[in-house]
């Protein structure tokens, strides 16, 4: 296959996440090296987040940019922003990575035998400054609501459960964690909307 | 359900939460692409993915940035070719001159001819190199695809919507065949120790529907170690489904059963 010719970025000039993607359709890696300087914290977090291990996590991290590199078709601008695809990219991979554990460990018949370390984070305020006003939304409605319902909503969103799942685990009525989840998500959909 | 009801459920189908009738009934409204549940469940899907910042902030190796290009620079490298090399064009013949030019140019001579020996004989080894690159690059796609293949395979089996079935042998001796339903990733094959087939023979996967005929999903056969591992689309509404069924049909399948059911699964 014969590279394309690539022209250089303008000066000074930011490229668009669609114009990184266009690029990276062109075979160009540094649009990839500057997508992941762009992403690959955030999405570290996000997978680090669920799966819970740190190299884990890195290997999660390194599979999803090398699908973005190899099916960079597959991302349609005309369907939404770059950033959520790659978010739910992420999530997915993450929560199948969890749930093979999971097997794995069920069907060693010694779910306790291994425990995974929670990766040291530097808790950092100032680092707020530095996210986007989405982000900042997503935050502070998260930290707005009862603990119940969060905890409800991050058992749904990092560890992949069901509603009858999540209520078995928080020892919740059925009724009650639909409600909490339900009301939290529409929470955030007019929050975000605000927002934009 | 219509619309209306439906849509303080987008958010919940994307964040993987909604079960049973609610789940069943968005799914009906997708799979015919409703021209108000399917962009609602497409913005719903980005507004869940911006819980994603709700995490604490974290910071990866250094080494995986470069992991990350090492390995997209191996995956172009697989299908990547090498250009030919032209040959070079002989030395044209030069008019009369004196014997020290004769000499110089007879010593040319021996070298260009010396030269053009060793690039052809090059360009045969180049040739070589390339038979043996193209080999390793279709081993490579295979093996790529296979992996591919796996993976897909292993998101159908874990996605929380997919239906796990035990297709059961008519044949006793034979082993059971696994499959996962999921309405919109496909339907996922996977057996172990499968006995090897004859090469007219294939075995074909059909979606047996609660009205009119089974539908072909899929022609395959074990691999060379027994195993079998795929996913193949569904393109009917799962509740229309009846039942899975595995036939032994001809190599290249049937449009209808020829023969009896040797594996099956209940769906509805």
């Amino acid at each position: 296959m014969l590279l394309a010719v690539v022209q250089p970025w303008p000066e000074g000039k930011q490229p668009t996440d669609s114009a990184l993607m266009e690029r990276i359709l062109q075979r160009d890696s540094t649009a990839l090296e500057t997508l992941y300087d762009r992403y690959g914290r955030p999405v570290y977090s996000l997978v680090l987040r669920i799966a819970q291990h740190p190299s884990s996590a890195e290997e999660i991290v390194q599979d999803v940019f090398l699908q973005v590199w190899r099916r960079a078709d597959r991302f349609q601008a005309a369907r939404g922003p770059l950033e959520p695809w790659l978010f739910t990219m992420a999530r997915n991979r993450a929560l199948d990575h969890l749930r093979l554990k999971r097997e794995k460990q069920r069907r060693r018949e010694d779910p306790d035998s291994e425990i995974f370390p929670i990766a040291v984070v530097h808790p950092d305020p100032e680092g707020e400054i530095d996210r986007s006003r989405r982000a900042e939304k997503v935050r502070a409605l998260m930290r707005s609501l009862p603990e119940a319902q969060r905890r409800a909503i991050e058992l749904a969103f990092f560890e992949g459960m069901s509603h009858s799942e999540i209520a078995a685990s928080m020892g919740e009525a059925l009724g009650t964690v639909k409600s909490w989840i339900r009301g939290g998500l529409l929470k955030l959909r007019k929050s975000l909307g605000e927002a934009t | 359900m219509n619309c209306e009801q439906l849509a303080p459920l987008y958010e919940e189908y994307a964040l993987g939460v909604l079960e049973g009738e609610e789940r069943a009934e968005l799914e009906a409204h997708l799979s015919r692409a409703c021209v108000n549940c399917a962009p609602g469940v497409t913005r719903a899907r980005l507004t869940v993915a911006q819980l994603a910042h709700a995490v604490p902030d974290a910071q990866p190796s250094e080494a995986l940035r470069a992991k990350i290009m090492t390995a997209a620079k191996a995956s172009d490298d697989a299908s990547r070719t090498v250009a030919p090399i032209a040959k070079p064009k002989p030395a044209a013949p030069r008019p009369m001159f004196p014997a020290w030019a004769w000499a110089a140019a007879a010593a040319l001579a021996l070298i260009t001819g010396y030269t053009i020996r060793q690039m052809s004989n090059q360009t045969a080894q180049l040739a070589e190199l390339r038979k043996e690159m193209k080999i390793a690059t279709a081993q490579n796609q295979a093996l790529q695809s296979q992996v591919e293949m796996i993976h897909m395979v292993s998101s159908v089996m874990l996605s929380p919507d997919s239906m796990p079935l035990k297709l059961m042998p008519k044949d006793k001796n034979m082993p059971m065949v696994h499959a996962y339903l999921h309405p919109h990733m496909g339907v996922a094959i996977t057996a172990d120790q499968m006995p090897a087939m004859p090469s007219a023979r294939t075995l074909q996967l059909w979606f047996v529907p609660k009205a009119g005929k089974p539908m072909s999903v899929a022609i395959f056969r074990p691999d060379t170690t027994g195993q079998i591992a795929l996913v193949a689309p569904v393109n009917m509404a799962v509740n229309e489904i009846a039942a899975l069924a595995v036939t032994e049909e001809p190599a290249g399948g049937s449009p209808q059963p020829t023969s009896a059911i040797a594996w099956m699964a209940q769906v509805n």
